[in-house]
């Protein structure tokens, strides 16, 4: 089973590999060629124009996290039904069932989510 | 000559043959995806009347085909820009982190019946968690620059693709319900007879919520309000120049043709052929296009990807509360009311299950 | 020989990546770090021919968990200096915590002297075997009840995360789609008789 696995590991490091010679390869010319290399205007971050007001890592919207939280719980939801979806012919009725509640739970949650207005952006 | 080729690749061990087949997928496929920006391009112009590249040409012949080639040695002659006070490690970092998923999950895609570089038990769970990773070079890019438009780019982008991929995922378990089986290879295989017992006759609005996710993944339009123009400039890669754009790029087009594959093969039997059964027997054009093979899973690629192409040009972007209520509040629902339906029929033999 | 050698390797990169997070002064290297630590573990689990766990590690801890953790760490905008200041208030605890796992790790190091045989090395698997099925054909009977509760606990995490995040605002105007594709013409134009107008 694990020799299987062996490709992956050799593409992951294939991609890596084409990844950074590529952008070395780009960077080095770049800069061989370029004419003001530390030009501050240039090296400045776009802010159409302006110079830049402040620190751009700033306090943000709590409705992202709230996503990132609720995704993790659907995430762990999926992986869950994964194992289920392949054994679906092998644990019958018990199983179904087993899911149908373990769904129907979650589903109130969902539910609740929806009625509260957490899915709701403005 | 071609009997001593042969000879030589059997003696060679699995994992240089391997190797070697994922190099020339690596090149494969960085060659479609500079033909397949041309071809965007190219299908765009037509959409609006208009005639798309024309200029550069390979040779003197086939005007237009030089174009992506032609930015590609722009791209790698222009200078990286890495701005001040930007995380420089991270900057350089996250198109690294957005090419390797792109690239590295083509090794559980059954490209033929006997080719797939990694034949692993769990493929479908390989792509879906490669796919996650992939929103770390879209997030990274948005910190590491320390430009506004960068970071609010990055945080729209992670939060549309992290609702999208429930979806994806669910959409998913509904493939698995029929296929009984994580690997790829096999779900092609219980499909086989005919283009109606492809799952998407079963499974047409996971099919459907699947290629919408797809195209909310790769932050195309209309979903791409993670680099919308006229808002936020170009998003997440505003402060990328050159080579480090290109790889951003790179992998976007990757992803594309990915989901083109992964919905062929979730949805419309991979390198089956839809003529199976048909034609006439005999004949060597009829047997080859009712065998399964490479040649039909590159057809259904072309037309996934085809219809991309169509939908940028069709649709205007939708706004971010929009996108978010779909994903939410409509394919979400959509894909649990189906798995429901799947259950039911599983239970009664009915349709995939029918034994 | 491979496996031992790429057993190494990655446990190498663990230990690395593990004391980085700790070392790191930056919180978004630190949870980069722990991403980097997640995947070799991950690989490390795919050693022992644990497929399924292997590959959903990565999917929930660094697909889904640690971008919750990016999220935070790069948004609440956290100042290195001021994080450092109340740091040596909970060194106590954080001794505690440590003598106590080091206490844990030999306890499992030593665990043969008790008579359980906890070291032995699992058995390759032929390369048909899924893991996956495997799982899925015990979890959802065998285990059905402490399944059925994982799932009221993903409930209580779903009611704890809105009660503890949402906030309404007032005079927020948002689209009703349904309401816009059901409107009539009746709803939004008036026929209105003009004074003067004479019919012809």
């Amino acid at each position: 089973m694990l020799a299987n696995y062996l490709p992956v590991l050799i593409f992951l490091v294939i991609a890596a590999v084409l990844a950074g010679v590529l952008l070395g390869l780009g960077s080095g010319l770049g800069r061989y060629l370029s004419r003001a290399p530390n030009d501050a205007a240039k090296r400045t971050p776009y802010e159409c124009g302006f110079d830049a007001f402040e620190d751009t890592r700033m306090k943000f919207d709590v409705r992202y996290y709230l996503v990132a939280i609720l995704f993790i719980v659907f995430d762990l939801e999926i992986a869950f039904l994964f194992p289920w979806a392949v054994a679906l012919s092998k644990i019958g009725l018990f199983g179904l069932v087993a899911m149908g509640i373990f769904l129907a739970i979650l589903v109130v949650g969902f539910i609740y989510e929806w009625k509260k207005g957490a899915l709701e952006w403005d | 000559m071609l009997a001593s080729v042969s000879t030589v690749w059997s003696a060679l061990p699995a994992y240089a043959q391997s190797t070697a087949w994922i190099v020339v997928i690596t090149v494969a496929l960085i060659i479609s995806v500079a033909l397949l920006t041309l071809w965007e391009r190219k299908v765009i112009g037509w959409i609006q009347l208009r005639r798309g590249p024309n200029r550069v040409r390979i040779f003197g012949l086939l005007p237009g085909v030089g174009q992506p080639f032609a930015d590609v040695v722009k791209l790698l002659l222009k200078e990286v820009i890495i701005p001040v006070r930007a995380n420089k490690v991270l900057f350089v970092l996250a198109p690294a982190l957005a090419l390797i998923p792109a690239f590295a999950t083509w090794a559980v895609i059954p490209l033929s019946p006997e080719l797939v570089v990694a034949n692993i038990d769990a493929g479908l769970l390989y792509v879906l968690s490669l796919t996650s990773v992939g929103v770390y070079g879209i997030i990274l890019a948005g910190w590491a620059a320390n430009s506004k438009y960068a970071f609010l780019g990055a945080m729209r982008s992670a939060a549309q693709i992290v609702a999208y991929e429930i979806a994806m995922g669910f959409a998913l378990v509904g493939v698995l319900m029929v296929s009984g089986s994580l690997n790829l290879g096999t779900i092609v295989r219980t499909q086989h007879g005919g283009p109606l017992s492809w799952n998407w006759f079963w499974l047409l609005p996971l099919t459907v919520v699947y290629f919408i996710s797809g195209l909310a993944e790769t932050n195309r339009a209309p979903f791409d309000v993670a680099e919308g123009e006229s808002e936020i400039v170009a998003g997440f890669h505003v402060e990328y120049s050159g080579i480090a754009f290109a790889l951003f790029f790179l992998a976007e087009y990757a992803n594309m043709i990915l989901i083109s594959a992964l919905t062929s093969v979730f949805f419309f039997g991979g390198w089956l052929s839809p003529l199976d059964g048909y034609l006439p027997e005999g004949g060597a054009a009829a047997d080859f296009l009712m065998a399964p093979s490479f040649f039909w899973l590159g057809l259904k690629i072309f037309v996934f990807l085809f219809l991309f192409l169509w939908l940028r040009a069709t649709f205007p972007r939708y706004r971010y509360d929009q996108i978010m209520r779909l994903g939410w509040k409509v394919l979400i629902p959509i894909t649990l009311i189906w798995i429901a339906v799947e259950m039911v029929m599983s239970y009664n033999h009915v349709g995939p299950w029918a034994t | 020989m491979l496996v031992e050698v790429l057993f190494y390797v990655f446990a190498t990169i663990l230990i690395a990546a593990a004391l980085a997070v700790i070392i790191s002064k930056n919180p978004v290297h630190a949870a980069l770090f722990l991403v980097l630590s997640f995947v070799t573990s991950a690989a490390i689990w795919l050693l022992i021919e644990a497929e399924f766990l292997a590959i959903v590690l990565v999917l929930v801890y660094v697909g889904a968990v640690m971008v919750l953790f990016l999220f935070v760490v790069m948004m609440l905008d956290i100042k290195v200096e001021e994080h450092r200041r109340g740091f040596t208030r909970y060194a106590w605890l954080g001794w505690i915590t440590a003598v106590a796992v080091i206490v844990e790790i030999v306890g499992v190091v030593t665990a043969r002297r008790f008579g359980v045989d906890i070291t032995r090395g699992a058995a390759p698997w032929p390369a048909s075997y899924s893991n996956t099925q495997a799982l899925g054909s015990v979890l959802y009977t065998h285990y059905a009840y402490p399944f059925e509760l994982a799932a009221v606990v993903l409930l209580v995490a779903i009611v704890a995360a809105i009660a503890l995040t949402t906030r309404t605002r007032r005079g927020l105007k948002r689209q009703d789609i349904n309401r816009q594709v059901n409107v009539q013409s009746t709803d939004r134009v008036r026929l209105v008789k003009s004074m003067d107008a004479k019919s012809p």
